[in-house]
């Protein structure tokens, strides 16, 4: 098996893996504000039952998360799943959604209540002050802790192996079981490159959000 | 800043030295280093009947007990070691175990990469469906056209991909046979192929998978079973072969067999 094979092979397995990555992110970062409202929720059940989600999501290994959401509805409801990737990608938004909101509920309440009142007193609307004033000093104060979740995801897609994904891991240990065992570490060189980008991209981020120093 | 330097190539000269020691030592006889260490350390991954926890927590199992029964007769202590099976091939070469007992097939491919005790059981590939499913499962034909799954480079794999039918069929890899099952509880798959003696033992009354059933007389590519050990280690097999050749003498692996119920599937020339 040569270099260039192995390369391919593990090429494909890393299109699916930013795959996960990409879909998980865009839907779990709004959802995660959504469930970051319902935690701070005034309305008492509603904040309960989202910090009991919250609890259950984060208190769960996400590999038993994917294994429920896959094969659970077959076994319960003779419904059986039909999609692979979209179990992955629910089990992976949802866990996600649960951990942003987190962030999110620390970058919100980091914000002193004097703003709010300020805004007020201009004559600005709650929403107007949230939107206009609030929002992006949340998203500078965010930023490290942001970036380090989305790393860790890059790194936890390879759970999706566990429902038959076929994931860079996947590809790699497929050729450890041929007797190959390089690939293994080839494909750490893959998630490094990757994570490597996204580090840069937050630096920069981080350096054009500066004007919102708090 | 000089003594850096020296206290680094000094470690560098002694880093050479010691792993041209254990280049050495991965060179001599592998006998030779097993009887040293007065153990072989056996590689195994959860598997009915052959390696799996009692009610208690102990390791039993046929190839468990068989293990046990041939390091006695070869006055070293087995140590059990549960491995990923993807990775067994470098577990052994690493030497992190010196044999893969665990209802390892016997296959021309591996062969290469292995050298091969005598074989002991002999096994075949069933088709498992859910029960209420049994009338669309009935041969060869209605599983080409279902979804297979079979864990990854395993005999059911073989069976299906080598299999002029089935090669073209819908068919996806596991992680384990237990996987493949589960797939097929849950209907995520129509079809397991995993080892009989595998299907026999989980798909008893009282099981989870009780709902499921071996597709009746179909069978797909009979396999032997037999202790896989590192290239090129003629003595330890020798030593392993005599060994189990006594212990079929004195009927005890009849015995151990017995107490799996795999007293039919033992070899011929052991029973």
């Amino acid at each position: 098996m040569s270099f260039w094979n192995v390369t391919l092979s593990l090429w494909e397995g890393f299109q699916t893996t930013i795959f996960i990555f990409v879909l998980t992110i865009l839907m779990s970062l709004p959802l995660g504000l959504v469930v970051a409202f319902g935690s701070m929720s005034k309305f008492k059940p509603l904040s309960i039952l989202t910090r009991a989600f919250v609890w259950i999501i984060r208190g769960t290994p996400l590999m038993l998360q994917i294994i429920i959401v896959f094969y659970m509805p077959g076994m319960l409801f003779n419904i059986p799943s039909e999609s692979r990737m979209g179990a992955v990608v629910v089990a992976f938004v949802i866990n996600y959604s649960a951990y942003f909101s987190e962030i999110y509920r620390g970058g919100i309440e980091s914000i002193s209540k004097g703003q709010y009142e300020a805004g007020q007193v201009l004559g600005m609307t709650k929403s107007q002050v949230f939107f206009k004033v609030i929002l992006m000093q949340i998203v500078k104060r965010i930023l490290p802790s942001m970036s380090n979740e989305v790393i860790t995801l890059v790194k936890d897609t390879s759970l999706a192996r566990i429902i038959a994904v076929g994931e860079l891991i996947r590809h790699a240990q497929d050729f450890v079981s041929d007797g190959l065992i390089w690939p293994l570490f080839y494909a750490g060189i893959f998630y490094l490159l990757f994570s490597g980008v996204l580090t840069i991209l937050f630096g920069w981020l981080e350096k054009r959000l500066n004007y919102y120093k708090g | 800043m000089k003594k850096t330097t020296k206290a680094l190539s000094l470690f560098f000269a002694l880093l050479m030295v010691v792993l041209s020691f254990a280049a050495c030592s991965s060179s001599k006889e592998d006998w030779e280093y097993i009887e040293n260490r007065k153990k072989m350390v056996i590689g195994y991954t959860l598997f009915q009947p052959m390696n799996y926890k009692d009610d208690d927590g102990k390791l039993v199992g046929f190839d468990t007990e068989f293990a046990e029964a041939v390091c006695a007769e070869l006055a070293i202590t087995p140590e059990f070691v549960q491995i990923n099976w993807d990775t067994k091939t470098t577990e052994l070469k690493s030497k992190k175990i010196d044999a893969i007992w665990n209802g390892f097939t016997v296959t021309e491919e591996r062969k290469k990469e292995f050298d091969f005790s005598v074989p002991y059981v002999v096994n075949k590939q069933v088709a498992v469906v859910k029960k209420e499913r049994a009338d669309e499962f009935k041969t060869i034909e209605n599983l080409a056209t279902a979804k297979l799954t079979a864990e990854t480079k395993s005999a059911g794999e073989s069976a299906i991909q080598g299999d002029e039918k089935l090669k073209d069929a819908d068919y996806i890899s596991v992680e384990f046979q237990t996987d493949a099952l589960l797939e097929v509880k849950s209907g995520t798959s129509d079809v397991a192929v995993i080892d009989y003696t595998m299907a026999k033992s989980m798909l008893s009354e009282g099981s989870d998978y009780s709902d499921l059933m071996i597709v009746e007389g179909l069978e797909l590519s009979p396999e032997e079973y037999a202790v896989g050990f590192r290239k090129d280690s003629p003595v330890t097999l020798e030593k392993v072969n005599a060994a189990i050749e006594t212990l079929a003498e004195s009927g005890k692996l009849g015995e151990i067999a017995a107490k799996y119920n795999l007293g039919e599937e033992l070899a011929d020339n052991l029973k």
